[in-house]
């Protein structure tokens, strides 16, 4: 067990660091000056002399192998830096956003699992009838509409035409259902076809038979046996789509002005702020990787099979 | 869900207010009218740029939400008139005093005398680069009330830089007792509002300074809130969740009519939308081919069309209003004019009927952007069908960075250009960046050999009128010389509910929450 701790903790951080260089060098070769981005702070009609002295000052005209090896020292350090336009930590701004994110990402997931468990139990049951097609429909709309015209249409109608939501921030649990829905209904149709086909499979296995005989009821069976199979690869899943979740909260959190980290890695990039931008895209692949790790200890909890398999290796 | 959703949606007309009353969408509800008193009354503003920090001098939000404020100000005509300090002088070219008012007091109780605007003004440019790089600071003096400062270079407009919201004074006192990440949350000046929550990148919760020293303001709090996208900001506006909007669409503005309790205050902005012709390309050499292009665009129908009326027809780079703006009227879309120049210019219409000459077809390079103006990649399409009517092609190219690809690459003809400038009520730093070569508006390095005696007097120039006139001085030659072509100067689009009061926005977006904004 100790050797799976020690062997995922390496990988981890081989892939930071991997990132990390992949994320330096393609945000110095991508367009875009962030001197130009400090001087809008006061407007910047200065002259290229000014630009220079501001470059020279940050480090930004040394090869890009020494502005990076700088960068990863402080990293080491634990040092982040400093924002390019507005001075504060890269640590501190991460910090303070980081829980807004993970609050939309627990909202997005209970709208995943809200939509996704009834209509793929529905669809699994009425297979071929008009639930299933109900559903199937309803997953293909999910995956064909983009998410920042679904939320304008949401807050069209909750927030414009009924006045049931606000249209944008955050500090209430009302705050937080247009974005949830938003970017949850977005992510659910994988989740709805995938339990769709867990539960047809399970349900067509020889233990739910042999259940069915015994004249154990249906809601038993569909909870406590054939529901915990098929959520299997559902938690699976669950890491893979922390990806699509970053990426979602990102246009979300900028329609709604919802202040997590997606809104502020946009502001970073659009004022090239390499700092934050640098913080943000770590700080991802550090969740990433955590919540897949996660998902997997999940399934050895979950999956008997997997958990003797395991032991047996260790 | 949905179909639900539309369905009650279809059988509501009520709306709530601010307050979260619901209200009737024809009328404010007379309960919450008459409830209204000076120690209830709060308002909500949108604005469209979120900001990371309140630092006053990393930032425009402290002095936007009435936290902080500056030595000098502009008033409704641009003119810089005394606020923080009664008076000021120039004792020689880079010695400026400045004589502080000497009954303000900082929101923390300390008083606000030269030393705390000395020591704000350290803390300006050790924390902010951009500021040290605009305010060229040698040394400053505290004497009493007076504070001198001394430049690194003779800057004879130098209170236009002192307008800026980066040169907010601040209490340093209360920010070593605060800390400065804390009072980087809130931070403390001498404006008629206090910080009481600050969310980055969404909202600052504002309640009045009752010890202002200045009339008392009238709002008992303020909600300012920024969202960068126009639709929602629009919805809010609709759903009277905010009761001021910045930065409406103006798509949004024929829906926005057919409420009765919403208006829309549109003002001309400091911003010029323009072209950079580009003096290495032998495309444009020629000055007959850049009067051709600009013959060739159709303000009118860019400022009636894409800007629905909200834009005025350029003629310089500064807006016309300005006292130092081009009175003179914008050039008229004259395609017979256009096709005249070219001709005198050499090209004659080949067998496809494009121009040619020396057997080359005359195809120009025009590079687009977006940034935040969303009319701004429309323009070149307008300019690119009245250029193909008379045979002369125009290749769009969209860039996300202009500045960055003209500075790299010398294979265009034509850039789009967007800046504010004037944003300090003064000409000179835009005719300093834009047409002195290492300027840093100036990517292409254009250069205008008899524009440089005029900018170097108007460098030495302090008086307000002799600037005024050097800067139109100045445009002559520029639009003489043709280096760019000015195109509109867009309008700033403010959604206002009717019941807010003695507010109206103006053009610099400097002053938005102030002592005197109130609500019915």
């Amino acid at each position: 067990m100790l050797w799976h701790f020690a062997s995922r903790l390496i990988q981890l951080v081989v892939v930071l660091l991997l990132l990390s260089i992949v994320t330096f060098i393609l945000m110095k070769l991508a367009p875009g000056d962030p001197v130009l981005a400090i001087l809008q702070a006061s407007d910047g009609a200065l002259s290229q002399r000014d630009q220079e002295t501001i470059r020279e000052e940050l480090g930004l005209n040394t090869p890009i192998y020494v502005q990076y090896g700088s960068w990863l020292r402080n990293v080491l350090n634990l040092d982040l830096g400093k924002s390019l336009t507005n001075n504060r930590e890269v640590w501190t701004i991460l910090m303070e956003r980081l829980p807004a994110t993970v609050y939309l990402f627990l909202g997005a997931i209970a709208v995943l699992f809200i939509f996704s468990v009834p209509l793929g139990w529905l669809a699994a049951k009425y297979k071929g009838r008009l639930p299933d097609t109900f559903s199937r429909l309803f997953a293909i709309l999910g995956a064909s509409i983009p998410s920042f015209w679904l939320g304008l249409l949401l807050v069209y109608v909750f927030s414009y035409q009924l006045n049931w939501l606000p249209t944008m921030g955050s500090g209430t649990i009302m705050h937080l259902i247009l974005p949830s829905v938003t970017l949850g209904f977005v992510i659910a149709p994988e989740y709805i076809r995938l339990l769709r086909a867990g539960l047809i499979e399970t349900l067509s296995q020889d233990y739910i038979l042999a259940a069915k005989s015994r004249g154990i009821t249906n809601r038993s069976i569909l909870f406590r046996h054939a529901m915990p199979a098929a959520l299997m690869p559902i938690v699976s899943l669950l890491g893979i789509s922390m990806g699509a979740l970053m990426a979602g909260s990102v246009v979300t959190e900028s329609l709604f002005g919802w202040p997590g980290l997606g809104s502020t890695a946009i502001e970073a990039i659009r004022l090239r702020d390499y700092p934050v931008i640098q913080g943000y895209v770590m700080l991802s692949g550090f969740f990433f990787l955590a919540t897949n790790w996660l998902s997997d200890i999940g399934l050895v909890i979950l999956d008997p099979r997997i958990r003797l398999q395991k032991v047996g290796r260790i | 869900m949905l179909i639900l959703a539309f369905i009650m949606a279809g059988c509501s007309n009520q709306v709530s207010n601010n307050n979260g009353d619901t209200i009737s969408s024809e009328q404010p509800a007379p309960a919450e009218k008459s409830s209204i008193t000076d120690d209830n009354k709060k308002i909500t503003i949108i604005h469209s740029l979120p900001s990371e920090t309140l630092d006053p001098h990393n930032g425009w939000i402290a002095l936007r939400a009435g936290v902080t404020e500056t030595l000098v100000r502009l008033d409704e005509n641009m003119h810089v008139t005394p606020w923080l300090a009664s008076k000021w002088e120039a004792k020689d070219d880079v010695t400026w005093v400045f004589t502080i008012r000497d009954d303000i007091d900082f929101q923390d109780g300390t008083k606000l005398d030269a030393a705390a605007a000395k020591a704000s003004f350290e803390r300006g440019i050790t924390d902010s680069k951009a500021l040290a790089a605009s305010l060229k600071i040698a040394s400053l003096e505290a004497n009493g009330q007076e504070l001198t400062i001394k430049t690194t270079e003779p800057l004879p407009a130098y209170p236009t830089e002192l307008v800026h919201p980066t040169t907010s004074l601040i209490s340093v006192a209360a920010e070593t007792s605060m800390g400065k990440e804390k009072f980087n949350q809130a931070p403390v000046g001498t404006g008629p509002f206090k910080v009481t929550s600050f969310v980055s990148g969404k909202e600052i919760k504002l309640v009045r300074n009752d010890a202002y020293w200045d009339e008392k303001a009238r709002l008992a709090e303020v909600t300012f809130q920024s969202n960068a996208d126009a639709n929602i900001r629009t919805l809010a506006f609709q759903s009277k969740q905010a009761d001021i909007v910045y930065h409406l669409s103006p798509e949004s503005l024929e829906a926005i009519k057919q409420e009765q309790d919403l208006s829309v205050e549109s003002v001309t902005s400091l911003r010029t939308h323009y072209f950079t012709y580009n003096p290495a390309s032998n495309n444009v050499t020629d000055i007959q081919v850049r009067q051709a292009i600009d013959k060739l665009i159709d303000r009118d129908a860019i400022v009636n069309d894409i800007m629905l009326g909200h834009a005025m027809p350029a003629n310089g780079p500064f807006n016309s209003t300005l006292p130092f703006g081009n009175s003179e009227a914008a050039q008229k879309l004259d395609s017979v004019g256009a096709l005249q120049l070219l001709e005198s210019a050499g090209y004659t219409a080949g067998a496809n009927g494009k121009l040619e000459k020396d057997g080359k077809a005359l195809t120009l390079k025009l590079i687009a952007f977006s940034g935040i103006n969303p009319e701004l990649p429309l323009i070149p399409l307008v300019v690119q069908s009245e250029a193909a009517k008379i045979g002369v092609t125009i290749e769009i190219v969209s860039v996300e960075y202009p500045e960055v690809y003209i500075k790299d690459q010398t294979d265009w003809d034509i850039s789009t250009s967007s800046y504010l400038t004037s944003p300090r009520g003064d000409g000179g730093s835009f005719l300093n960046s834009t047409y002195i070569v290492g300027g840093s508006y100036n990517p292409a390095n254009i250069h205008i050999d008899k524009l440089d005696p005029i900018i170097k007097q108007l460098n030495a120039t302090g008086e307000v009128a002799q600037r005024n006139e050097l800067t139109r001085k100045a445009v002559e030659i520029i639009n003489e010389a043709m280096p760019h072509s000015y195109i509109i100067n867009p309008n700033i689009l403010v959604g206002v509910n009717k019941r807010v009061a003695n507010w109206k926005p103006g053009a610099e977006e400097f002053y938005i929450v102030t002592n005197k904004l109130d609500v019915n």
